[in-house]
């Protein structure tokens, strides 16, 4: 895969330059505002806390026998998360193209960065929660080892959100509806994975339909590490690494074809 | 200094071209990019472009609107990829296509100025010893630390001219950037531009000032619908493009043709350069022509201006034929000449041309206020005086040149 070594090669020898954008992005975010980021935590740490409220104190609702937990706030929070914090690096690497249109055109920057940037930013502003729930949920399973794979189901995702972010601002770029399809798309996905109910739960005969979601390895791999400090299915890590190297040709394929022409889309 | 000709190459460029592809609409646009299948048109904004400059020259690429300058200016700035062709750049580059693009508008000056200095090479500990003399140059002062969006246009592009110039690059690009800012800055930036040029750099520029590009350049490249028409030394390829654009034939986009000015203005803004009057003496309305008649054999200018405190300008004219060729330029600094000094910033140089060695016909005057090395300038009155000149002995032909007959 030359086009995608040599973007990586571009990202490695920009490494700081990176992280400078990373930084300026999260801070740009939330400029003028009073809070500033603490608003990145604001929308997640809220809607963990309705759920535990509504679901386990409120209305103290159960879960089915073969669910890995039987609270169903605790359960949501544990899929819902991940979930978020896909959607938002996913968003924001599929419009970071056109949004930085005007900077790509007067300077000479390689488009990879401003993908690399927000998806960066949304992980690091995500990955402290994710690692705050191993805090929470640890003392349920007595803080199994298995929790320590929470760092590579993040760098996992964060490589996902990277490919699969990247081909969707070429796509966009592209075709401006890209964003509206897939805008459209994650609102449904939630529902197509494990996030809302156990994958148990789900009819047999339709089961499979769950794994066209990318994140579907990566929600049950968490759900299972953090509510049951188990370790995740090898079917799940093979997924994971499936849908990254699905990312990857795709993108190594967008980036042929685009190359001398990707910033003229903009 | 070393002779450019024997210097190494700063900038060579070799059968560059840019093809853009225009699709039917976004879809299938999108199709093509899926399946990889051809659904384009081509339209080749560049082609087949090659030149060569060594340290220390400089280029003015001159061409009518799309002939591919742009095109050219942005591929040499590596914000453009290439579709053929090579490009061998040596050392810093610099461009300013665009000041001020990227700039955060609710962050400070100095938060931007941090940021925008590592998108062009500049990190944190370089950026700490440049600061305090790119908020001197930009004269911000303690706006720095206010948010970008509440400057004025003019201070976003003084602080983004003062960034990108902070460090002297070896090959800086320029697009149409000599025009920013207010009279006093473009001084300052043209200024820069110079001692940048003095100390060796290669500087490569774009404009539709053909003025500038012969004050400025030691060759010239003339660009015509993405083709090279011709690269070599600035006057003959002025001369080559002048007659072009000549020969276009009332075609639009012929250079430095404005409507006319008034030949007064009643009162220049204090402090700004301006011209202030431009009166050719002994002209009169003789018949029912809107044109008035050079009643006398010389033609005698007299420009007023003001000029910014302390300085003495210069004074440039242009007579040109009517509804034809230029004639005759000049300017006081090209002729050794101070302006008289009328006091209160205010000058007047006066011109004659003894025996207007001129056939009949119509003719018209510019008159050009630059500031004292000739090169910003600061108000320019296209074809301002107008009039008609009666040469009772005309003999087809324009000019009436010194001659003997052996």
């Amino acid at each position: 895969m030359p086009a995608l070594a040599r973007e990586l090669r571009s990202l490695l020898s920009s490494r700081r330059l990176l992280w400078v954008m990373a930084q300026r992005e999260m801070a740009a975010r939330y400029a003028g505002t009073a809070a500033g980021m603490l608003w990145a935590y604001a929308q997640p740490l809220l809607t963990a806390a309705a759920y535990y409220l509504v679901f386990d104190i409120v209305f103290a609702m159960r879960l089915g026998e073969h669910a890995p937990t039987r609270a169903v706030g605790i359960y949501l929070i544990a899929g819902m998360l991940p979930w978020m914090a896909f959607c938002e690096a996913l968003s924001r690497g599929m419009s970071s193209l056109l949004d930085a249109g005007g900077v790509l055109q007067k300077n000479a920057l390689p488009p990879v960065l401003f993908v690399a940037r927000s998806v960066l930013a949304s992980t690091v502003i995500h990955a402290p929660l994710l690692l705050g729930l191993a805090l929470l949920y640890g003392p349920q399973h007595h803080f199994q080892p298995a929790l320590a794979t929470l760092l590579p189901l993040l760098a996992l995702q964060l490589a996902l959100c990277l490919v699969w972010g990247y081909a969707l601002a070429i796509l966009a770029a592209a075709l401006r509806d890209t964003v509206q399809l897939v805008g459209f798309a994650l609102s449904v996905g939630v529902f197509l994975s494990p996030v809302l109910f156990p994958m148990a739960m789900f009819p047999q005969d339709w089961r499979w339909v769950l794994w066209l979601n990318p994140m579907t390895p990566w929600v049950a791999s968490y759900q299972t590490v953090l509510l049951q400090g188990a370790w995740p299915l090898v079917q799940n890590w093979a997924a994971a690494l499936v849908w990254i190297a699905l990312g990857a040709i795709l993108l190594e394929v967008l980036l042929r074809r685009s190359r001398d022409e990707l910033v003229d889309w903009l | 200094m070393t002779p450019p000709a024997q210097t190494a190459p700063v900038l060579r460029v070799e059968g560059l071209g840019k093809e853009y592809r225009l699709y039917a609409s976004p879809r299938s646009r999108l199709k093509a990019l899926l399946t990889g299948r051809a659904a384009h048109r081509s339209h080749w904004a560049l082609q087949d472009v090659s030149f060569t400059l060594r340290r220390g020259q400089c280029l003015g690429v001159i061409g009518n609107n799309g002939a591919g300058k742009s095109s050219l200016l942005k591929m040499l700035a590596g914000t453009m990829h290439s579709s053929t062709g090579l490009l061998e750049r040596q050392g810093r580059v610099t461009a300013i296509l665009e000041l001020g693009a990227g700039f955060h508008p609710d962050f400070t000056g100095r938060d931007n100025l941090y940021f925008g200095g590592s998108l062009i090479g500049i990190d944190a500990a370089a950026m700490r010893s440049l600061e305090a003399e790119i908020i001197a140059f930009s004269e911000l002062g303690e706006a720095i630390d206010r948010p970008v969006k509440t400057y004025s246009s003019g201070m976003v592009v003084r602080l983004a001219f003062a960034l990108v110039t902070a460090v002297e690059p070896d090959l800086l690009i320029i697009d149409e950037a000599l025009a920013v800012g207010d009279q006093h800055f473009q001084k300052k930036c043209v200024e820069r531009i110079e001692q940048f040029r003095r100390n060796g750099c290669t500087i490569l520029f774009c404009s539709h000032s053909l003025y500038h590009v012969r004050q400025l350049c030691d060759a010239a490249l003339w660009l015509d619908k993405g083709v090279q028409r011709a690269f070599g030394d600035t006057e003959d390829v002025l001369a080559a493009y002048e007659a072009f654009v000549r020969s276009q034939d009332g075609e639009p986009d012929v250079p430095a043709v404005a409507s006319p000015s008034p030949s007064t203005q009643a009162s220049p803004p204090p402090g700004q350069a301006s011209i202030v009057s431009a009166q050719v003496a002994h002209l009169a309305q003789v018949d029912d022509s809107t044109v008035p008649v050079l009643q006398s054999p010389d033609l005698e200018l007299t420009v007023t201006v003001q000029a910014p405190p302390g300085e003495c300008p210069c004074i440039g004219m242009m007579l040109e034929q009517a509804h034809g060729v230029g004639v005759t330029s000049t300017s006081t600094q090209k002729a050794g000449v101070t302006p008289r000094h009328l006091g209160d910033g205010r000058w007047q140089a006066r011109l004659r041309f003894p025996a207007l060695p001129l056939h009949t016909g119509e003719y018209v005057i510019s008159v050009y206020l630059f500031d004292s090395h000739g090169l910003v300038v600061y108000e320019q009155w296209m074809r301002c005086v107008h009039f008609r000149h009666v040469f009772a002995q005309s003999v087809p032909g324009l000019v009436r040149l010194p001659h003997v007959w052996d």
